[in-house]
């Protein structure tokens, strides 16, 4: 009798500890902090404290949610401050291309995105090709062909040169032979009025920011970067859809945890942020910003980001940045 | 032979400051000046890097070559409250990432109170706890703005 | 719907008793966020931002406006009183502000800095009413050859900053130069001056420099001075603690000086109120008939900046309101909240959300005036600080400056960064350096930079554009005047005395 059970709690306690993990449940019981690389204000800033509100009002979450600014040298700060909260379940941040970037060419910005824990990916950003509604280009092609022919004479207005802006004219210029300068502007509003001034020739442009502008008539949209055709501009081809089939070279964000973050404090996350995509405030959240959804686990977008880094290195090295990892 | 005016505040500034020029144009010149596209990021730094060599070297020829003024008589007392006070202010930054702002700026004002501003024991101790429970109540408690917090939780 | 309907229109929805009343929330929020330092309001409108979700978009933008507007109302307090730069756009105020506060007429200087906001203020939104479009379709037509030429100008200013060492002067502006040159190149991404830390990627933010400098370096000044150097008494008496009718006539000029300048650089994308300030400091200098007296308290070095900073606040809504063009970041703000209300701001502003575009002009005349009646009787309030003893209030600047700066960052770094600035601040004023144009290196040399390195690529190389554009053309004339007619005046009493000698 005495063996039977023996043997009998033996087994059960076996089959139990190999089940353990998948009953091991993270609840947070401390609030969270979401860390952003921007300040106050800034596009991750407002989409942070978009999610908090949602999340509150949805009751996705046990714990209060508090927004973090460690701005700072782009996302160093930011991820400095990820990587010295090693295995804690109660912080995360959103994570943009910059933090893929900044590790790429900066000396100082030692913690690359895949040694912090990627949880998942949220959106994309897709991005029109804008010019001046009076200016000769109807196309992309159009535009390319002048570059080609007249190499440096066109312009184009954009980020530092690190930014997806750049990096869509590196690889157009490389695929089509064309060559056209770059003009770095700190700011959005700098950008759009050196466009609408007549002091550059093109700008790659947020949907957001070019909505009214089209719609006044002020701006012409030549094309559209991304997989698909956005609702708003239906009637505008895709870069692929016009022949140029450049590497698909995403503005994403999404959300990452410290290094060495529990698994079960991972799947949580991603469940509550799955749940988030469901919502009715976020969707509206999405259109109204006009940012695509994606939905991508933890595991899917560590291998995205590997494969990324890897594209923006070699992308970057051409474009003459000083590539230090 | 006139005596050059060497030592004085003038010449050992611009001494300092023409040794910073000279690193700043040796910086600039690992970058690029010049870029295809427009002037790169050692154009700035190289020219200003110059200019602040060359008028750090007007500065100390131009003073030195002044005849010696009468000298004053130096507040050497008040330079040295000065320091000390800025050595406390150091030490109350440098302390506070251990022992939080509250604790290291308390025993700042403490010190201050007490030594340089030669106040009574009770008056440094009033006005050290006085201020940091202003200040803890004005911005974590009312604005929620935080401030920076020791080993020790607070 | 034409402009004198609009208006009507906008001040019925602006004096709906429920806008009323965020109004004045956001004006008196404002104030409060301007005087500490620390606090700044794009951190307090993102942080009201989710309340406002639940709010009628026209009563949550007025309350953000009046955010807005507040701050720059209250920045002068403690740029006055302690020479602690309330924000940004107050450092200018701390050259002459403090220096009448330690006369003993803070409660004059703090007046004629809230009479000098209001008139610059009105002033600038009555230009934002009538001229907008055409106003903004101007600032198009600036492109960085002219923002390179305005910088110019700015800089060429030092030269009346400098006080009596040109050599000095000039050797601070450098400084301030190399100071902002610290970080990564934006055409580049070349990290510059970084010394191998980090934190200084992203540059040095200008309130630790400012705060330091000033705030600092003078109390530590102040304690080598010791007891004797003590601020003066506030004279008791209503009427010694507001401004005297001569010390406003003095300011005529400034106001409007203020009122101009403030709104035109507040249209540039890009330029905002910092820029604003010490360029109508500088202009008002530069055209006084005691130039030499500012720097050591007169009023309309308190004026002029102090109304360039809520100008620019209407200026900067123009190219927002009228283009969906950002000009800063306060601006930038204001656009997200306008976006995820559903409103677009952008040339069709006007005829698609008229409550709104209407309702936020005339709540900001509204929001002009009660700020007024806010800040007027605070002044004899706020002044009585300097009553309290040195050992009280040194130490509290020191507190200040500490979470003012960590307020801003958030890092533990800056709060290093200060006491380093504090102590160069201290120096600079034993050795006789003036800090006027080191902040004023600090703040232009990196847009001058940018903007010529972004002309240089636009025309490839041909630097020709800068004097052939009009504009830039004009602006450069002015600086090249700016810069020689003091030596002129220079050689000229030299001349002058050498023949009365010879």
């Amino acid at each position: 009798m005495k063996r039977r059970s023996l043997i009998t709690g033996a087994a059960i306690f076996a089959i139990s500890a190999a089940f353990a993990p998948a009953f091991a449940q993270f609840t947070p019981t401390q609030p969270i902090e979401l860390v952003v690389h921007g300040g106050p204000g800034s596009g991750n800033d407002v989409m942070a404290r978009q999610m908090v509100t949602i999340i509150e009002q949805e009751k996705l979450l046990p714990v209060r949610v508090q927004v973090a600014n460690k701005t700072g040298g782009g996302s160093t700060t930011a991820s400095a401050y990820m990587a010295s909260k090693k295995g804690d379940p109660n912080t995360i941040a959103i994570f943009t291309v910059v933090w893929v970037v900044d590790p790429l060419t900066q000396e100082a910005a030692q913690n690359r995105l895949n040694d912090l824990t990627p949880i998942t990916r949220l959106v994309t950003e897709p991005a029109l090709a804008v010019v001046r509604a009076d200016s000769p280009y109807k196309t992309m092609a159009d535009f390319l062909k002048v570059a080609k022919d007249k190499p440096g004479t066109l312009k184009q207005s954009g980020g530092s040169i690190t930014s997806r802006d750049n990096i869509v004219r590196q690889l157009l210029m490389k695929q089509t032979g064309a060559n056209w300068a770059f003009i770095s502007f700190p700011g959005g509003g700098e950008r759009i009025a050196a466009l609408l001034g007549g002091h550059v020739d093109l700008m790659i442009m947020d949907p957001s920011e070019a909505g009214e502008q089209v719609k006044a008539g002020k701006l012409r949209v030549i094309a559209q970067i991304g997989d698909n055709r956005l609702d708003a501009f239906k009637d505008v081809a895709t870069l692929t859809e016009q022949g140029f089939k450049i590497p698909d070279v995403p503005q994403t964000r999404g959300v990452v945890g410290p290094p060495e973050m529990p698994p079960a404090a991972v799947a949580y996350y991603e469940g509550v942020l799955d749940k988030l995509r469901q919502t009715a405030g976020w969707k509206k959240f999405l259109a109204e910003s006009q940012l695509e959804n994606v939905n991508e686990k933890s595991a899917q977008t560590r291998t995205f980001l590997t494969a990324y880094e890897g594209q923006l290195r070699d992308i970057l090295k051409e474009a003459g940045a000083k590539v230090v990892r | 032979m006139q005596k050059y005016n060497l030592r004085n505040g003038d010449v050992v500034s611009g001494a300092f400051l023409a040794a910073l020029g000279l690193y700043i144009v040796a910086q600039a010149y690992a970058w690029n000046y010049y870029n295809p596209d427009g002037p790169g990021p050692g154009f700035f730094p190289t020219w200003y890097g110059l200019l602040m060599i060359g008028l750090a070297l007007a500065l100390i020829v131009g003073t030195a070559r002044k005849p010696k003024p009468q000298e004053s008589p130096k507040n050497r007392d008040g330079t040295k409250r000065a320091l000390i006070t800025w050595l406390a202010f150091a030490a109350c930054i440098a302390t506070m990432g251990v022992l939080g702002f509250r604790l290291s700026f308390a025993l700042f004002t403490f010190f201050l109170v007490a030594f340089v501003f030669q106040r009574t024991l009770v008056a440094a101790a009033l006005t050290s706890v006085g201020a940091t429970a202003a200040f803890y109540i004005v911005f974590p408690v009312l604005l929620g703005v935080q401030l920076p917090i020791g080993w020790f939780g607070f | 719907m034409d402009i004198a309907d609009g208006l009507l229109h906008g001040f019925y929805v602006a004096l709906q008793p429920t806008n009323v009343l965020w109004c004045f929330i956001g004006c008196l929020l404002g104030t409060v966020v301007g005087i500490l330092p620390g606090l700044g309001p794009a951190a307090t409108i993102s942080l009201l931002l989710p309340l406002t979700f639940s709010m009628d978009p026209a009563g949550g933008v007025i309350m953000m406006a009046g955010i807005y507007y507040g701050a720059k109302y209250g920045g002068s307090t403690t740029s006055i009183l302690l020479n602690i730069p309330g924000e940004s756009s107050s450092v200018a105020t701390c050259l002459d502000g403090y220096q009448m506060a330690r006369k003993g007429r803070a409660g004059a200087a703090l007046g004629i800095a809230a009479v000098a906001s209001f008139v610059a203020g009105s002033v600038g939104i009555v230009l934002l009413t009538l001229v907008a479009p055409p106003v903004a379709a101007f600032a198009l037509r600036f492109s960085s050859p002219e923002y390179f030429a305005l910088m110019v100008l700015g800089l060429a200013l030092v030269v009346l900053l400098s006080g009596p060492s040109l050599i000095k002067g000039l050797l601070a502006l450098l400084v301030g130069l190399w100071l902002t040159s610290i970080g990564t190149d934006i055409f580049t991404a070349q990290a510059r001056f970084i010394f191998g830390q980090a934190p200084l990627l992203g540059g040095i933010e200008f309130m630790v420099v400012a705060i330091g400098v000033f705030a600092v370096g003078e109390v530590l000044a102040n304690i080598e001075g010791g007891e004797e150097s003590q601020l003066l008494p506030v004279p008791r008496g209503l009427r010694n603690l507001l401004p005297t009718w001569a010390d406003l006539m003095a300011c005529r000029f400034a106001f409007l000086n203020g009122s101009v300048v403030g709104f035109l650089i507040g249209v540039l994308p890009g330029a905002g109120g910092t820029i604003a300030s010490f360029i109508s400091y500088g202009l008002e200098k530069a055209v006084s008939r005691h130039p030499e007296k500012f720097g050591t308290g007169v009023p309309e070095g308190v004026a002029a900046p102090e109304g360039a900073n809520n100008a620019d606040t209407g200026g900067a809504l123009v190219p927002l309101l009228t283009l969906g063009i950002p000009g800063g970041s306060s601006t930038a703000i204001l656009l997200s909240a306008l976006i995820i209300w559903g409103i677009r701001p952008g040339p069709l502003m006007m005829q698609e959300s008229p409550d709104v575009f209407w309702g936020l002009v005339a709540s900001m005349y509204i929001g002009n005036v009660m700020l007024l009646v806010l800040n007027l009787p605070l002044v004899p309030l706020f002044a009585q600080l300097l009553r309290l003893p040195t050992f009280v209030l040194h130490p509290f600047i020191f507190g200040i400056s500490i979470i003012g700066v960590y307020g801003v960052t958030g890092r533990v770094f800056d709060t290093v960064l200060l006491a380093g600035f504090g102590l160069l601040g201290y120096i600079m004023t034993k050795l006789k350096y003036p800090s006027a144009p080191l902040i004023l290196g600090f703040v232009l040399g990196d847009a001058m930079e940018r903007a010529l390195r972004q002309s240089l690529m636009m025309s490839q190389g041909d630097l020709a554009m800068l004097v052939q554009r009009p504009i830039s053309a004009v602006m450069l004339a002015l600086a090249a005047l700016v810069l020689v007619l003091p030596m002129l005046s220079y050689f000229n009493r030299a001349r002058v005395r050498a023949l009365a000698e010879g």
